[in-house]
């Protein structure tokens, strides 16, 4: 119903031009063509033609307007019931447009195609348009122009004697202008010119073929053919032919008869033209849309060609990146696609190659680690419990042997201790290290490491001050890896505490825990605080090695920190002591973006020299907290 | 503990040690196991020794050790595979000499069915103390009987079932449980149970406690990813299933 109804308004608008008076079907530059020539178009609008294309305007805007009210409301209802359909499929075209490429190149050749189409088309159909009009014409007026001559000529030579021979010669004149045979090849309008003074003998006041009247004239086209002398002019109309409106071209002149000037107008059907013209107009609508189809489909097959391959490609490698390293493309031919795939495969095999090397060297590494844990393990497990057993019977020695007892003692302490730091230190650096983390409360790890610490802090005479809030802090962490570190923190700051109290404060917020351990002694400047995750690195060589340590526990303090996620950073400065903060997320996978308690002591103020404070970040890897962090820190 | 329990304890201990229990050292490494050996003849134990994996079993049959002393890395058959093969005859306790310390192999270890472990190197104190704690006797077992969700504990007897169907533990296993099912109210700490179930007065490694807390629900709990015997308190440790 929609779109029979929609149809309605374009017969009206085709109808329209023709009786605007606007010259047909391609009367513009039918009428630039003819410029040069004696037929300039008529400018006056008739009464009666305006008052039909008015009132037929009015009757078609009224069935318009009541079509569109009824396509409006359907439309309404229709999107309202189908409104979740219409937003899947537009969401799935738009996904589609976004994610295949092969749609995109298809969609959019078929758009380029339509819119050529479109344009040549209706370029074609005007040149078309064109030459049928202009060749009609041509004839039209050259027929004209002779049949106004024979009319005349018949005239001329008629022998005027009564009103009957008169009205006979005129009418069979005017049928042979029709021409011979079944179909009538022109009509004519013939009418006494106005406004002359009228002779005795006129017996024939106007003439015109059947169903016309002078009305079809255009009163344009009228007012040029009286105006002018014997100029021959032309104008497009409609003419009722049967019981259909034709577009026809009237072409008029001037005839004299019997003292009487008569206006003779030649009507020319144009309707064969517009057949023809309608014919090959839809011979080019279908030629255009298979065209296009086929465009369309070749669009798919060659973009289907390319990128079949390169969707494969990104399969293979998403399967690669996946870990099935054994997925090779298929390769076909020796072009393009086929040199990509098998460079591809190349790219492929060379991976797969280097990973199952690092994979075999990580396994060598971690096995030697392995291997030399339990071969240097064995024989000093002999050794310690040897040395053991003499440290115990060293009172029954002389004192040279007894102070050897207990150097070895002390000794083979003091290299366990090394050799399991470089036995871990070791296993980090193969990457074997991992996380066994499980939720546990920190602050119990933090008491269970003071109480640890405890012996040796009261060997140097200094307490331990515990910071922490009430109630239990819930951390994702390996607690034995947590331990050690917090240890090795809290001997290292009473090592270097000079006797002073060192404080250690646990402060948490919704995403991290931070534990710092600050001590009051000798301090650090900030080169040195740089410095002390390194390996084997000492603030003075020159000082006593006094608690013998390793020279490794920051390093590993540093490395179990950076399988947690967190931070290790240490502030120093010289004669104030040293903090040191480690950073935790509550949850593994979790990045911290500000430590809960400060890095540089509030209980350090220098007057006099605010800007001197020795403070140093230490990033870990990935979880550098950034300069404005840093910043906010030194407020 | 009543002071009374803590003496009566300390008694049996010197009964166990005057009794001279027999302690079997499985360790390819000689010089290791001589030292073991002085170490442990020094303390009153009396020690067997096999240097070989694929012997041990045979040398553990004739010899009927109250201990087992047991090198993870053994030429031959290894050490897991001996801890398999005893534990399947015996429910003796089995320490594991061990000198790896990662994670995933001590963790093999005790699943085997290993009661303990003692990273090399250890101290003769250290390893005197854990084969102490190994054979100390467990508590006096009066008749008792406890309940924790549908399982019932014969302390006495020794046994455990659910319905009538019967669930072999070992004695450390079933020294978890029964630790647990005592004070079903409280929360256990793997400290607490380090300390009550292994006799650890000093930190231990508290991956022990999670071992066995696996191993047992492996072989009580109806669905072990969905424990309701022995449950998990986030952050603490374990409580036992109402």
């Amino acid at each position: 119903m929609v779109s029979a109804i929609k149809q309605g308004p374009e017969p009206a608008a085709q109808d329209g031009a023709p009786v605007a008076g606007a010259p047909a079907p391609a009367g513009g530059s039918a009428g630039d063509g003819n410029a040069n020539g004696p037929s300039p178009a008529p400018e006056d609008a008739g009464a009666a033609s305006l008052r039909r294309l008015t009132f037929r305007a009015h009757l078609w805007r009224r069935r318009a307007l009541i079509v569109s009210l009824r396509v409006a409301r359907l439309v309404r209802t229709g999107f309202r019931r189908f409104l979740p359909a219409l937003r899947f499929i537009a969401r799935t075209l738009h996904r589609r447009w976004r994610r295949s490429l092969q749609f995109r190149t298809v969609l959019t050749t078929l758009l380029l195609a339509v819119t050529s189409f479109a344009v040549v088309g209706a370029y074609l159909s005007n040149q078309i348009a064109n030459n049928l009009f202009q060749e009609r014409l041509t004839q039209a007026e050259s027929e004209t122009s002779y049949h106004v001559k024979q009319v005349q000529d018949t005239f001329d030579g008629a022998q005027v004697t009564d009103q009957s021979s008169v009205i006979t010669l005129v009418y069979d004149t005017l049928n042979a202008v029709e021409g011979r045979g079944s179909v009538i090849q022109r009509r004519y309008v013939f009418e006494a010119m106005p406004e002359q003074t009228k002779p005795r003998n006129r017996w024939v006041e106007s003439r015109a073929s059947d169903q016309l009247t002078v009305s079809v004239i255009p009163p344009e086209l009228r007012k040029a053919v009286q105006e002018s002398g014997r100029d021959q002019y032309w104008a497009s109309t409609v003419i009722p032919v049967g019981t259909e409106d034709r577009p026809g071209i009237a072409v008029g002149n001037k005839v004299d008869f019997n003292g009487t000037v008569y206006e003779l107008y030649l009507i020319y059907d144009l309707n064969t033209a517009q057949q023809t013209l309608d014919e090959i107009q839809s011979v080019l609508w279908a030629g255009g849309a298979v065209l296009v189809l086929l465009i369309g489909a070749v669009a798919w097959y060659v973009t289907r060609n390319v990128v079949s391959p390169v969707s494969h490609a990104a399969m293979v490698s998403e399967k690669l990146a996946a870990g099935q390293l054994q997925e090779r493309m298929v390769v076909r031919g020796e072009d393009e696609v086929a040199r990509l795939g098998a460079s591809f495969n190349h790219m492929a095999a060379s991976l797969q190659e280097q990973i199952t090397q690092l994979a075999t060297l990580s396994q060598m590494q971690q096995r030697f680690v392995s291997d030399v844990s339990h071969e240097l393990r064995t024989p000093l497990t002999t050794v310690r419990m040897a040395a053991e057993v003499l440290y115990d019977a060293r009172h029954e020695f002389d004192p040279i042997n007894r102070r050897s007892a207990e150097l070895l003692y002390n000794q083979v302490e003091r290299f366990q201790s090394l050799l399991s730091d470089l036995l871990e230190i070791s296993r980090f650096d193969a990457g074997v290290a991992v996380l066994d983390a499980e939720a546990e409360d920190i602050l119990q790890v933090v008491a269970h490491a003071i109480e640890g610490a405890a012996p040796v802090a009261a060997e140097y005479g200094s307490g331990i001050i515990l910071r922490a809030p009430e109630g239990a802090i819930i951390v994702e962490m390996d607690a034995r890896r947590i331990d050690r570190i917090l240890r090795n923190l809290i001997l290292n700051a009473v090592e270097h505490g000079e006797g002073k109290p060192v404080t250690v404060t646990v402060a948490a917020s919704q995403t991290a825990v931070g534990v710092a351990v600050r001590d009051h002694g000798i301090g650090m400047a900030p080169s040195e605080a740089a410095r002390v995750f390194d390996r084997f690195w000492r603030a003075d060589p020159a000082r006593a090695r006094t608690t013998g340590g390793s020279g490794l526990g920051l390093s590993i303090a540093m490395e179990d920190t950076k399988l947690h996620n967190g931070w290790l950073q240490a502030w120093g400065k010289k004669g104030s002591g040293a903090n040191f903060r480690l950073t935790l997320p509550l949850r593994q996978g979790e990045e911290i973006d500000k430590s809960p308690v400060q890095l540089e002591p509030e209980d350090i103020t220098m007057p006099g020299e605010p800007g001197n404070s020795n403070m140093l970040v230490l990033g870990t890897g990935g979880a550098f907290p950034g300069p404005e962090s840093a910043a906010k820190e030194k407020t | 503990m009543p002071e009374g329990a803590e003496q009566d304890k300390a008694i049996l201990i010197r009964e166990y040690i005057t009794m001279k229990a027999r302690i079997l050292v499985v360790d390819d490494d000689e010089a290791l196991a001589e030292m073991i050996g002085i170490v442990l003849r020094n303390d009153g134990f009396e020690p067997v020794f096999c240097a070989d994996g694929a012997q041990a079993l045979d040398v553990f049959r004739s010899s009927r050790p109250d201990l087992v002393l047991l090198d993870l890395m053994l030429p031959g058959v290894d050490g897991i595979e001996v801890c398999r093969q005893v534990r399947a005859e015996s429910d003796v306790p089995i320490v594991m000499l061990t000198a790896k310390s990662d994670t995933s192999d001590v963790v093999r270890g005790l699943e085997s069915g290993a009661d303990d472990y003692v990273p090399k190197p250890f101290k003769p104190a250290e390893l005197v103390a854990r084969v102490r704690a190994r054979l100390r006797p467990g508590d006096q077992k009066a008749p008792e009987t406890l309940r924790i969700a549908d399982i019932t504990i014969d302390v006495a007897g020794h046994t455990v079932s659910r319905g009538n169907e019967r669930i072999s533990l070992t004695p450390l296993e079933f020294d978890l449980l029964v630790a647990l099912a005592r004070k079903p109210w409280q929360v256990f700490t793997r400290e607490l149970l380090l300390e009550q179930v292994w006799g650890y007065r000093h930190a231990a490694d508290t991956r022990l406690v999670n071992v066995h807390v696996q191993r047992l629900r492996s072989k009580i709990e109806q669905d072990p990813e969905a424990p309701e015997v022995v449950l998990t308190v986030r952050g603490v440790g374990y409580k036992a299933g109402a």
